[in-house]
Protein backbone atom coordinates (compact mmCIF):
# COMPACT_ATOMS: atom_id res chain seq x y z
CA UNK A 1 0.00 0.00 0.00
CA UNK A 2 1.20 3.50 -0.88
CA UNK A 3 0.98 5.14 2.55
CA UNK A 4 2.23 8.64 1.59
CA UNK A 5 -0.38 8.84 -1.16
CA UNK A 6 -3.01 7.51 1.22
CA UNK A 7 -2.18 10.16 3.82
CA UNK A 8 -2.37 12.93 1.23
CA UNK A 9 -5.82 11.66 0.21
CA UNK A 10 -6.93 11.47 3.84
CA UNK A 11 -5.79 15.04 4.51
CA UNK A 12 -7.51 16.30 1.36
CA UNK A 13 -10.83 14.49 1.78
CA UNK A 14 -10.65 14.75 5.58
CA UNK A 15 -10.16 18.50 5.23
CA UNK A 16 -13.07 18.88 2.82
CA UNK A 17 -15.51 16.68 4.75
CA UNK A 18 -14.19 17.96 8.08
CA UNK A 19 -15.50 21.40 7.11
CA UNK A 20 -18.93 19.91 6.46
CA UNK A 21 -18.85 18.05 9.80
CA UNK A 22 -17.84 21.24 11.61
CA UNK A 23 -20.80 23.05 10.06
CA UNK A 24 -23.07 20.21 11.12
CA UNK A 25 -21.60 20.40 14.61
CA UNK A 26 -22.41 24.10 14.80
CA UNK A 27 -25.96 23.53 13.58
CA UNK A 28 -26.76 20.44 15.63
CA UNK A 29 -24.58 20.32 18.74
CA UNK A 30 -24.76 24.04 19.40
CA UNK A 31 -27.82 25.27 17.51
CA UNK A 32 -29.97 22.20 18.19
CA UNK A 33 -30.97 21.85 14.52
CA UNK A 34 -31.01 18.46 12.83
CA UNK A 35 -30.01 18.97 9.20
CA UNK A 36 -30.34 15.80 7.14
CA UNK A 37 -29.87 17.70 3.90
CA UNK A 38 -26.43 19.21 4.37
CA UNK A 39 -25.22 17.59 1.15
CA UNK A 40 -27.40 20.10 -0.72
CA UNK A 41 -25.25 23.06 0.39
CA UNK A 42 -22.13 21.08 -0.51
CA UNK A 43 -23.59 20.33 -3.97
CA UNK A 44 -24.60 23.94 -4.51
CA UNK A 45 -21.01 25.02 -3.84
CA UNK A 46 -19.63 22.43 -6.27
CA UNK A 47 -22.07 23.27 -9.06
CA UNK A 48 -21.71 27.04 -8.66
CA UNK A 49 -17.93 26.71 -8.76
CA UNK A 50 -18.16 24.56 -11.89
CA UNK A 51 -20.59 26.90 -13.66
CA UNK A 52 -18.66 30.05 -12.76
CA UNK A 53 -15.25 28.74 -13.82
CA UNK A 54 -16.08 26.52 -16.81
CA UNK A 55 -16.21 27.65 -20.41
CA UNK A 56 -19.52 28.03 -22.23
CA UNK A 57 -21.20 24.97 -23.74
CA UNK A 58 -19.79 23.41 -26.89
CA UNK A 59 -20.71 20.36 -28.99
CA UNK A 60 -23.01 17.97 -27.14
CA UNK A 61 -23.05 19.97 -23.91
CA UNK A 62 -26.57 20.59 -22.68
CA UNK A 63 -25.77 23.04 -19.91
CA UNK A 64 -26.51 26.69 -20.62
CA UNK A 65 -24.09 28.62 -18.44
CA UNK A 66 -20.33 28.75 -18.24
CA UNK A 67 -18.65 32.04 -17.38
CA UNK A 68 -14.95 31.17 -17.53
CA UNK A 69 -14.22 33.37 -14.51
CA UNK A 70 -11.13 32.84 -12.33
CA UNK A 71 -11.09 30.09 -9.68
CA UNK A 72 -11.13 32.46 -6.72
CA UNK A 73 -14.38 34.08 -7.92
CA UNK A 74 -15.81 30.56 -8.13
CA UNK A 75 -14.82 29.89 -4.52
CA UNK A 76 -16.36 33.13 -3.28
CA UNK A 77 -19.57 32.65 -5.26
CA UNK A 78 -19.81 29.02 -4.06
CA UNK A 79 -19.89 30.28 -0.46
CA UNK A 80 -22.41 33.00 -1.28
CA UNK A 81 -24.64 30.59 -3.22
CA UNK A 82 -24.66 28.14 -0.29
CA UNK A 83 -25.57 31.01 2.02
CA UNK A 84 -28.44 32.05 -0.26
CA UNK A 85 -29.65 28.47 -0.57
CA UNK A 86 -29.57 28.19 3.23
CA UNK A 87 -31.64 31.39 3.44
CA UNK A 88 -34.11 29.97 0.93
CA UNK A 89 -34.44 26.61 2.69
CA UNK A 90 -34.11 28.00 6.21
CA UNK A 91 -36.91 30.51 5.86
CA UNK A 92 -39.73 27.92 5.70
CA UNK A 93 -38.06 25.20 7.78
CA UNK A 94 -36.41 26.75 10.83
CA UNK A 95 -39.63 27.08 12.76
CA UNK A 96 -39.68 23.29 12.79
CA UNK A 97 -37.88 21.24 15.41
CA UNK A 98 -36.36 17.80 15.78
CA UNK A 99 -37.39 15.16 13.33
CA UNK A 100 -39.66 17.54 11.43
CA UNK A 101 -36.71 19.76 10.57
CA UNK A 102 -34.62 16.68 9.76
CA UNK A 103 -37.24 15.41 7.29
CA UNK A 104 -37.76 18.81 5.68
CA UNK A 105 -34.05 19.44 5.13
CA UNK A 106 -33.72 15.90 3.77
CA UNK A 107 -36.59 16.61 1.37
CA UNK A 108 -34.95 19.85 0.18
CA UNK A 109 -31.72 17.97 -0.57
CA UNK A 110 -33.63 15.30 -2.49
CA UNK A 111 -35.47 17.96 -4.49
CA UNK A 112 -32.16 19.58 -5.40
CA UNK A 113 -30.67 16.21 -6.33
CA UNK A 114 -33.65 15.47 -8.52
CA UNK A 115 -33.41 18.90 -10.13
CA UNK A 116 -29.73 18.41 -10.95
CA UNK A 117 -30.49 14.99 -12.38
CA UNK A 118 -33.37 16.07 -14.57
CA UNK A 119 -32.72 19.70 -15.47
CA UNK A 120 -29.89 19.30 -17.94
CA UNK A 121 -29.57 23.01 -18.59
CA UNK A 122 -28.01 23.46 -15.15
CA UNK A 123 -25.32 20.81 -15.15
CA UNK A 124 -25.76 18.32 -18.01
CA UNK A 125 -28.10 16.08 -15.96
CA UNK A 126 -26.67 12.70 -14.96
CA UNK A 127 -23.51 13.29 -16.98
CA UNK A 128 -22.62 16.30 -14.86
CA UNK A 129 -20.02 18.96 -15.47
CA UNK A 130 -16.83 17.05 -16.20
CA UNK A 131 -14.26 19.71 -16.97
CA UNK A 132 -14.14 21.63 -13.74
CA UNK A 133 -11.24 24.05 -13.55
CA UNK A 134 -8.34 22.74 -11.44
CA UNK A 135 -6.34 25.86 -10.69
CA UNK A 136 -3.41 24.28 -8.88
CA UNK A 137 -2.11 22.26 -11.83
CA UNK A 138 0.51 24.81 -12.82
CA UNK A 139 1.71 25.97 -9.43
CA UNK A 140 5.44 25.62 -9.82
CA UNK A 141 7.49 22.76 -8.42
CA UNK A 142 5.01 21.56 -5.77
CA UNK A 143 2.95 18.64 -6.90
CA UNK A 144 -0.73 19.37 -7.38
CA UNK A 145 -1.89 16.75 -4.87
CA UNK A 146 0.10 18.44 -2.09
CA UNK A 147 -1.32 21.83 -2.98
CA UNK A 148 -4.83 20.36 -2.78
CA UNK A 149 -4.10 18.71 0.56
CA UNK A 150 -2.74 22.02 1.87
CA UNK A 151 -5.75 23.95 0.52
CA UNK A 152 -8.21 21.52 2.12
CA UNK A 153 -6.29 21.58 5.41
CA UNK A 154 -6.18 25.39 5.32
CA UNK A 155 -9.93 25.58 4.72
CA UNK A 156 -10.48 23.20 7.63
CA UNK A 157 -8.23 25.17 9.97
CA UNK A 158 -9.80 28.51 9.01
CA UNK A 159 -13.30 27.10 9.56
CA UNK A 160 -12.23 25.58 12.88
CA UNK A 161 -10.69 28.85 14.09
CA UNK A 162 -13.70 30.92 13.00
CA UNK A 163 -16.17 28.55 14.70
CA UNK A 164 -14.02 28.32 17.82
CA UNK A 165 -13.90 32.09 18.07
CA UNK A 166 -17.64 32.33 17.62
CA UNK A 167 -18.42 29.61 20.13
CA UNK A 168 -16.06 30.91 22.81
CA UNK A 169 -17.78 34.31 22.71
CA UNK A 170 -21.05 35.24 24.46
CA UNK A 171 -22.70 34.28 21.16
CA UNK A 172 -21.63 30.66 21.72
CA UNK A 173 -22.81 30.75 25.31
CA UNK A 174 -26.19 32.09 24.19
CA UNK A 175 -26.41 29.19 21.73
CA UNK A 176 -25.59 26.73 24.51
CA UNK A 177 -28.22 28.31 26.73
CA UNK A 178 -30.85 27.96 24.00
CA UNK A 179 -29.87 24.36 23.37
CA UNK A 180 -29.96 23.51 27.09
CA UNK A 181 -33.30 25.17 27.82
CA UNK A 182 -34.89 27.47 25.28
CA UNK A 183 -37.64 28.72 27.61
CA UNK A 184 -35.09 29.71 30.26
CA UNK A 185 -32.89 31.33 27.59
CA UNK A 186 -35.83 33.38 26.31
CA UNK A 187 -36.53 34.48 29.88
CA UNK A 188 -33.07 36.09 29.98
CA UNK A 189 -33.50 37.85 26.65
CA UNK A 190 -31.77 35.44 24.27
CA UNK A 191 -33.19 35.83 20.75
CA UNK A 192 -33.40 32.11 20.04
CA UNK A 193 -34.95 32.36 16.60
CA UNK A 194 -32.43 34.93 15.33
CA UNK A 195 -29.45 33.01 16.65
CA UNK A 196 -30.62 29.74 15.14
CA UNK A 197 -31.25 31.39 11.78
CA UNK A 198 -27.81 33.02 11.78
CA UNK A 199 -26.08 29.76 12.68
CA UNK A 200 -27.92 27.98 9.89
CA UNK A 201 -26.85 30.64 7.39
CA UNK A 202 -23.22 31.17 8.36
CA UNK A 203 -22.49 27.45 8.67
CA UNK A 204 -23.58 27.01 5.04
CA UNK A 205 -20.79 29.29 3.75
CA UNK A 206 -17.79 27.00 4.45
CA UNK A 207 -19.85 24.00 3.29
CA UNK A 208 -20.34 25.73 -0.08
CA UNK A 209 -16.62 26.52 -0.30
CA UNK A 210 -15.78 22.91 0.63
CA UNK A 211 -18.11 21.79 -2.17
CA UNK A 212 -16.16 23.99 -4.58
CA UNK A 213 -12.84 22.48 -3.44
CA UNK A 214 -14.34 19.01 -3.82
CA UNK A 215 -15.41 19.84 -7.39
CA UNK A 216 -11.88 21.13 -8.11
CA UNK A 217 -10.37 17.99 -6.63
CA UNK A 218 -12.58 15.56 -8.53
CA UNK A 219 -12.83 17.91 -11.60
CA UNK A 220 -16.45 16.83 -11.57
CA UNK A 221 -19.82 18.13 -10.47
CA UNK A 222 -22.23 15.26 -10.94
CA UNK A 223 -25.47 14.33 -9.09
CA UNK A 224 -24.11 10.89 -8.17
CA UNK A 225 -21.38 12.58 -6.09
CA UNK A 226 -23.90 14.46 -3.99
CA UNK A 227 -26.28 11.90 -2.57
CA UNK A 228 -27.63 11.41 0.96
CA UNK A 229 -24.62 9.13 1.51
CA UNK A 230 -22.51 12.25 2.11
CA UNK A 231 -25.01 13.57 4.63
CA UNK A 232 -24.92 10.35 6.60
CA UNK A 233 -21.15 10.08 6.29
CA UNK A 234 -20.67 13.44 8.01
CA UNK A 235 -23.32 12.62 10.60
CA UNK A 236 -21.43 9.44 11.49
CA UNK A 237 -18.19 11.43 11.68
CA UNK A 238 -19.91 13.94 13.96
CA UNK A 239 -21.13 11.27 16.37
CA UNK A 240 -17.82 9.39 16.27
CA UNK A 241 -15.89 12.53 17.08
CA UNK A 242 -18.14 13.63 19.91
CA UNK A 243 -20.63 16.32 19.16
CA UNK A 244 -19.55 18.69 21.92
CA UNK A 245 -15.99 19.16 20.69
CA UNK A 246 -14.80 20.89 17.53
CA UNK A 247 -11.48 19.04 17.65
CA UNK A 248 -13.25 15.73 18.21
CA UNK A 249 -15.37 16.40 15.15
CA UNK A 250 -12.26 16.95 13.03
CA UNK A 251 -10.62 13.81 14.42
CA UNK A 252 -13.79 11.82 13.86
CA UNK A 253 -13.90 12.87 10.21
CA UNK A 254 -10.21 12.20 9.62
CA UNK A 255 -10.54 8.80 11.29
CA UNK A 256 -13.54 7.82 9.22
CA UNK A 257 -11.92 8.96 5.97
CA UNK A 258 -8.71 7.09 6.88
CA UNK A 259 -10.71 3.95 7.62
CA UNK A 260 -12.51 4.10 4.26
CA UNK A 261 -9.38 4.92 2.30
CA UNK A 262 -7.41 2.07 3.89
CA UNK A 263 -10.13 -0.41 2.93
CA UNK A 264 -10.27 1.08 -0.56
CA UNK A 265 -6.49 1.12 -1.08
CA UNK A 266 -5.75 -2.28 0.44
CA UNK A 267 -4.14 -4.54 -2.20
CA UNK A 268 -6.65 -7.39 -2.15
CA UNK A 269 -5.63 -10.53 -4.01
CA UNK A 270 -9.06 -11.36 -5.33
CA UNK A 271 -12.22 -9.50 -6.27
CA UNK A 272 -14.10 -11.61 -3.73
CA UNK A 273 -11.89 -10.50 -0.83
CA UNK A 274 -12.27 -6.87 -1.90
CA UNK A 275 -16.06 -7.31 -1.88
CA UNK A 276 -15.95 -8.85 1.59
CA UNK A 277 -13.72 -6.01 2.80
CA UNK A 278 -16.14 -3.43 1.38
CA UNK A 279 -19.01 -5.07 3.27
CA UNK A 280 -16.91 -5.41 6.41
CA UNK A 281 -16.16 -1.68 6.21
CA UNK A 282 -19.85 -0.90 6.59
CA UNK A 283 -20.35 -3.48 9.32
CA UNK A 284 -17.35 -2.19 11.29
CA UNK A 285 -18.44 1.44 10.86
CA UNK A 286 -21.86 0.45 12.17
CA UNK A 287 -20.43 -1.38 15.18
CA UNK A 288 -18.15 1.53 16.11
CA UNK A 289 -21.10 3.88 15.68
CA UNK A 290 -23.28 1.83 18.05
CA UNK A 291 -20.46 1.56 20.60
CA UNK A 292 -19.90 5.33 20.55
CA UNK A 293 -23.62 6.00 20.95
CA UNK A 294 -23.81 3.52 23.81
CA UNK A 295 -20.79 4.66 25.81
CA UNK A 296 -20.48 8.31 24.66
CA UNK A 297 -16.78 8.49 25.55
CA UNK A 298 -16.20 11.91 23.99
CA UNK A 299 -19.16 13.62 25.64
CA UNK A 300 -18.08 12.27 29.01
CA UNK A 301 -14.54 13.51 28.52
CA UNK A 302 -15.70 16.95 27.42
CA UNK A 303 -18.18 17.34 30.28
CA UNK A 304 -15.48 16.24 32.78
CA UNK A 305 -13.10 18.84 31.39
CA UNK A 306 -15.74 21.58 31.36
CA UNK A 307 -16.76 21.37 34.98
CA UNK A 308 -13.28 20.92 36.39
CA UNK A 309 -12.72 23.68 38.95
CA UNK B 1 -67.61 41.74 50.58
CA UNK B 2 -64.28 41.03 48.97
CA UNK B 3 -61.45 43.49 48.86
CA UNK B 4 -61.80 43.95 45.06
CA UNK B 5 -63.88 47.06 45.57
CA UNK B 6 -61.43 48.33 48.20
CA UNK B 7 -59.33 51.42 48.08
CA UNK B 8 -58.21 52.44 44.59
CA UNK B 9 -54.44 52.71 44.31
CA UNK B 10 -53.55 56.04 42.77
CA UNK B 11 -49.99 55.44 41.62
CA UNK B 12 -49.04 54.74 38.00
CA UNK B 13 -49.29 51.09 37.09
CA UNK B 14 -46.04 49.45 35.97
CA UNK B 15 -47.87 46.41 34.66
CA UNK B 16 -51.47 46.45 33.49
CA UNK B 17 -53.33 43.28 32.57
CA UNK B 18 -56.60 44.32 30.91
CA UNK B 19 -59.06 41.56 30.10
CA UNK B 20 -56.47 38.87 29.34
CA UNK B 21 -57.63 35.29 28.89
CA UNK B 22 -56.43 31.87 27.77
CA UNK B 23 -58.30 28.74 26.75
CA UNK B 24 -56.71 25.32 26.37
CA UNK B 25 -58.64 22.76 24.32
CA UNK B 26 -61.86 24.66 24.92
CA UNK B 27 -61.34 24.95 28.68
CA UNK B 28 -60.97 28.41 30.16
CA UNK B 29 -57.67 28.48 32.05
CA UNK B 30 -57.51 32.21 32.69
CA UNK B 31 -59.91 35.08 32.32
CA UNK B 32 -63.47 33.84 32.76
CA UNK B 33 -66.14 35.67 30.76
CA UNK B 34 -64.67 39.17 30.96
CA UNK B 35 -60.99 38.43 31.07
CA UNK B 36 -58.55 38.94 33.89
CA UNK B 37 -57.62 42.51 34.81
CA UNK B 38 -55.26 43.81 37.47
CA UNK B 39 -52.46 46.30 37.95
CA UNK B 40 -49.05 46.03 39.53
CA UNK B 41 -47.58 49.34 40.65
CA UNK B 42 -43.93 50.33 40.53
CA UNK B 43 -42.10 49.34 43.71
CA UNK B 44 -44.86 47.03 44.94
CA UNK B 45 -44.48 43.51 46.27
CA UNK B 46 -47.57 41.73 44.98
CA UNK B 47 -48.54 38.18 45.82
CA UNK B 48 -50.65 36.10 43.45
CA UNK B 49 -52.38 33.26 45.26
CA UNK B 50 -55.10 30.75 44.58
CA UNK B 51 -55.86 27.05 44.81
CA UNK B 52 -54.32 24.50 42.43
CA UNK B 53 -55.53 25.01 38.89
CA UNK B 54 -56.50 28.64 39.51
CA UNK B 55 -54.44 29.76 36.51
CA UNK B 56 -51.54 31.42 38.34
CA UNK B 57 -48.72 29.97 36.26
CA UNK B 58 -50.73 30.48 33.05
CA UNK B 59 -51.15 34.12 34.07
CA UNK B 60 -47.35 34.35 34.46
CA UNK B 61 -46.93 32.81 31.00
CA UNK B 62 -49.29 35.45 29.58
CA UNK B 63 -47.48 38.28 31.34
CA UNK B 64 -44.03 37.11 30.24
CA UNK B 65 -44.92 36.34 26.62
CA UNK B 66 -44.49 32.56 26.88
CA UNK B 67 -48.18 32.33 25.91
CA UNK B 68 -50.21 34.80 23.85
CA UNK B 69 -53.44 36.01 25.39
CA UNK B 70 -56.66 35.17 23.53
CA UNK B 71 -58.04 38.60 24.37
CA UNK B 72 -57.23 41.85 26.13
CA UNK B 73 -53.86 43.51 26.50
CA UNK B 74 -50.77 43.54 28.70
CA UNK B 75 -49.06 46.90 29.11
CA UNK B 76 -45.68 47.19 30.77
CA UNK B 77 -44.17 50.57 31.60
CA UNK B 78 -46.54 52.22 29.10
CA UNK B 79 -45.67 49.79 26.29
CA UNK B 80 -48.13 47.26 24.86
CA UNK B 81 -46.33 43.93 25.19
CA UNK B 82 -49.29 41.67 24.44
CA UNK B 83 -47.83 40.39 21.18
CA UNK B 84 -44.15 40.71 22.09
CA UNK B 85 -41.93 37.62 22.05
CA UNK B 86 -40.77 36.31 25.45
CA UNK B 87 -37.16 37.43 24.95
CA UNK B 88 -38.42 40.96 24.28
CA UNK B 89 -40.35 40.89 27.56
CA UNK B 90 -37.03 40.12 29.26
CA UNK B 91 -35.34 42.98 27.41
CA UNK B 92 -38.12 45.39 28.35
CA UNK B 93 -37.43 44.57 32.00
CA UNK B 94 -39.75 41.70 32.93
CA UNK B 95 -37.81 38.87 34.52
CA UNK B 96 -39.30 35.57 35.58
CA UNK B 97 -38.59 32.23 37.19
CA UNK B 98 -40.52 29.02 36.64
CA UNK B 99 -42.61 26.63 38.70
CA UNK B 100 -40.09 23.89 37.93
CA UNK B 101 -36.63 25.47 38.15
CA UNK B 102 -34.86 25.76 34.81
CA UNK B 103 -31.13 25.95 34.24
CA UNK B 104 -28.47 25.58 31.56
CA UNK B 105 -27.16 22.12 32.33
CA UNK B 106 -23.99 22.24 30.26
CA UNK B 107 -22.74 25.21 32.30
CA UNK B 108 -21.42 25.73 35.79
CA UNK B 109 -23.34 27.70 38.39
CA UNK B 110 -21.29 30.84 37.67
CA UNK B 111 -21.72 30.46 33.91
CA UNK B 112 -25.47 30.10 34.42
CA UNK B 113 -25.60 33.50 36.09
CA UNK B 114 -23.27 35.15 33.56
CA UNK B 115 -25.50 33.74 30.81
CA UNK B 116 -28.34 35.75 32.29
CA UNK B 117 -26.61 39.00 31.39
CA UNK B 118 -26.91 40.50 27.93
CA UNK B 119 -23.55 41.06 26.24
CA UNK B 120 -22.92 42.88 22.92
CA UNK B 121 -20.96 39.76 21.92
CA UNK B 122 -24.27 37.96 21.48
CA UNK B 123 -24.53 39.69 18.11
CA UNK B 124 -22.89 37.83 15.24
CA UNK B 125 -20.71 40.69 14.03
CA UNK B 126 -19.50 41.59 17.51
CA UNK B 127 -18.79 37.96 18.46
CA UNK B 128 -15.77 37.86 16.14
CA UNK B 129 -14.37 41.07 17.62
CA UNK B 130 -12.93 41.74 21.07
CA UNK B 131 -15.15 44.51 22.35
CA UNK B 132 -17.34 42.12 24.31
CA UNK B 133 -14.51 41.15 26.63
CA UNK B 134 -14.98 44.18 28.90
CA UNK B 135 -18.68 43.39 29.29
CA UNK B 136 -17.80 39.77 29.98
CA UNK B 137 -15.43 40.70 32.79
CA UNK B 138 -17.97 42.99 34.44
CA UNK B 139 -20.73 40.36 34.03
CA UNK B 140 -18.51 37.75 35.68
CA UNK B 141 -17.75 40.10 38.58
CA UNK B 142 -21.44 40.93 38.96
CA UNK B 143 -22.33 37.22 38.83
CA UNK B 144 -19.87 36.45 41.63
CA UNK B 145 -21.34 39.21 43.78
CA UNK B 146 -24.87 37.93 43.14
CA UNK B 147 -23.85 34.35 43.94
CA UNK B 148 -22.48 35.58 47.25
CA UNK B 149 -25.74 37.40 47.87
CA UNK B 150 -27.89 34.33 47.21
CA UNK B 151 -25.52 32.07 49.17
CA UNK B 152 -24.15 30.07 46.25
CA UNK B 153 -20.63 31.54 46.10
CA UNK B 154 -19.04 28.28 47.21
CA UNK B 155 -20.86 26.41 44.42
CA UNK B 156 -19.75 28.77 41.63
CA UNK B 157 -17.68 26.24 39.73
CA UNK B 158 -20.01 23.28 40.36
CA UNK B 159 -22.14 21.84 37.59
CA UNK B 160 -25.81 22.68 38.07
CA UNK B 161 -26.61 18.97 38.34
CA UNK B 162 -24.92 19.07 41.77
CA UNK B 163 -27.39 21.63 43.15
CA UNK B 164 -30.37 20.78 45.34
CA UNK B 165 -33.89 21.84 44.35
CA UNK B 166 -33.72 24.86 46.62
CA UNK B 167 -30.32 25.89 45.31
CA UNK B 168 -31.63 25.63 41.76
CA UNK B 169 -34.38 28.09 42.70
CA UNK B 170 -31.80 30.48 44.15
CA UNK B 171 -29.77 30.10 40.97
CA UNK B 172 -32.81 31.04 38.86
CA UNK B 173 -33.30 34.16 40.97
CA UNK B 174 -29.58 34.96 40.64
CA UNK B 175 -29.77 34.60 36.84
CA UNK B 176 -32.56 37.18 36.81
CA UNK B 177 -30.90 39.53 39.30
CA UNK B 178 -27.91 40.02 37.02
CA UNK B 179 -30.35 41.51 34.49
CA UNK B 180 -31.69 44.00 37.05
CA UNK B 181 -35.29 43.59 35.86
CA UNK B 182 -37.80 46.31 36.65
CA UNK B 183 -40.42 43.67 37.43
CA UNK B 184 -39.55 40.18 38.66
CA UNK B 185 -42.14 37.40 38.43
CA UNK B 186 -41.35 34.52 40.79
CA UNK B 187 -43.30 31.30 40.35
CA UNK B 188 -43.47 29.29 43.59
CA UNK B 189 -40.03 30.30 44.86
CA UNK B 190 -40.31 28.24 48.07
CA UNK B 191 -41.54 24.98 46.53
CA UNK B 192 -39.14 22.20 47.52
CA UNK B 193 -36.93 24.62 49.47
CA UNK B 194 -35.96 23.65 53.02
CA UNK B 195 -36.88 26.11 55.82
CA UNK B 196 -33.36 27.47 56.29
CA UNK B 197 -33.11 28.39 52.63
CA UNK B 198 -36.65 29.82 52.74
CA UNK B 199 -35.51 32.29 55.40
CA UNK B 200 -32.56 33.29 53.23
CA UNK B 201 -34.91 33.67 50.24
CA UNK B 202 -37.32 35.82 52.25
CA UNK B 203 -34.45 38.08 53.32
CA UNK B 204 -33.24 38.34 49.74
CA UNK B 205 -36.70 39.24 48.41
CA UNK B 206 -37.13 41.80 51.15
CA UNK B 207 -33.78 43.35 50.22
CA UNK B 208 -34.34 43.54 46.47
CA UNK B 209 -37.82 44.95 47.07
CA UNK B 210 -36.36 47.58 49.37
CA UNK B 211 -33.87 48.45 46.64
CA UNK B 212 -36.78 49.30 44.35
CA UNK B 213 -37.50 46.15 42.35
CA UNK B 214 -41.17 45.41 41.76
CA UNK B 215 -42.11 41.82 42.58
CA UNK B 216 -45.05 39.68 41.58
CA UNK B 217 -44.88 36.33 43.32
CA UNK B 218 -47.00 33.20 42.93
CA UNK B 219 -46.76 31.18 46.10
CA UNK B 220 -48.59 28.37 47.87
CA UNK B 221 -46.82 29.07 51.13
CA UNK B 222 -49.19 31.76 52.44
CA UNK B 223 -47.26 32.20 55.66
CA UNK B 224 -44.19 33.12 53.61
CA UNK B 225 -45.99 35.39 51.15
CA UNK B 226 -48.37 37.24 53.45
CA UNK B 227 -45.41 38.24 55.61
CA UNK B 228 -43.66 39.87 52.66
CA UNK B 229 -46.22 41.22 50.19
CA UNK B 230 -47.83 44.68 50.15
CA UNK B 231 -50.75 43.58 48.06
CA UNK B 232 -52.38 40.25 47.30
CA UNK B 233 -54.30 39.13 44.22
CA UNK B 234 -56.47 36.03 44.62
CA UNK B 235 -57.32 33.86 41.63
CA UNK B 236 -59.85 31.05 41.50
CA UNK B 237 -60.77 29.20 38.31
CA UNK B 238 -58.90 31.80 36.26
CA UNK B 239 -60.77 34.79 37.70
CA UNK B 240 -59.74 37.44 40.16
CA UNK B 241 -61.98 36.90 43.18
CA UNK B 242 -60.29 39.30 45.58
CA UNK B 243 -57.44 41.68 46.08
CA UNK B 244 -56.18 43.74 48.95
CA UNK B 245 -53.60 43.94 51.69
CA UNK B 246 -52.48 40.72 53.39
CA UNK B 247 -54.54 41.75 56.43
CA UNK B 248 -57.68 42.14 54.27
CA UNK B 249 -57.09 38.85 52.52
CA UNK B 250 -56.56 36.89 55.74
CA UNK B 251 -60.08 37.66 56.90
CA UNK B 252 -61.89 37.79 53.56
CA UNK B 253 -64.55 35.02 53.72
CA UNK B 254 -64.63 34.64 49.91
CA UNK B 255 -60.90 34.01 49.87
CA UNK B 256 -61.04 31.67 52.83
CA UNK B 257 -63.85 29.74 51.19
CA UNK B 258 -62.33 29.54 47.73
CA UNK B 259 -58.72 29.11 48.74
CA UNK B 260 -58.85 27.16 51.94
CA UNK B 261 -62.19 25.39 51.53
CA UNK B 262 -65.64 26.01 52.95
CA UNK B 263 -64.88 24.25 56.27
CA UNK B 264 -62.19 26.79 57.03
CA UNK B 265 -64.54 29.63 56.16
CA UNK B 266 -66.99 28.38 58.67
Amino acid sequence: MNWPQLLVTVVTLGGIFGVVTLALNLQYARGGMINFGIVAYFAIGAYVYAIVTQRGPIGLDQYRFGFDWPWWSGLILAGIAALLFAALTGWPTLRLRGEYLALTTFAFAEVLHSLLLNERRIGNGTVGLANVDRPFSDWGPIEEKYVFAAAAALLLVLTLLAFRRLLSSPYGRALDAIRDDETAALAVGKAAERLRREVFLISAIPVGVAGAVYAMYTTLAQPSLFTAEITFFVWIALVLGGERSLYGVVLGTLGLVLFEEVVRAWPFETVRSAQIAASAEHVLTGLVFIAVLRYQPFQRTVSRLRVAP
Amino acid sequence: MTAIAGQPRERRALLEAAGISKRFAGLQAVGGSEGLSFDVFAGEFVGLIGPNGAGKSTTFDLLSGVLRSDSGAVTFDGRDVTEADPHMHARYGIGRTFQTPRSFESMTVLQNVVAGATNPGERLGAAFGRKWRGGERSATDAAKRILTRVGLADRASAPVSDLSGGELRMLEVARQLIRKPTLLLLDEPTAGVHPGLQDRLAALLRDIHREGMTLLVVEHNLHFLLALADHILVLAEGELIAQGTPADIRVDPVVVSAYLGSDSAA
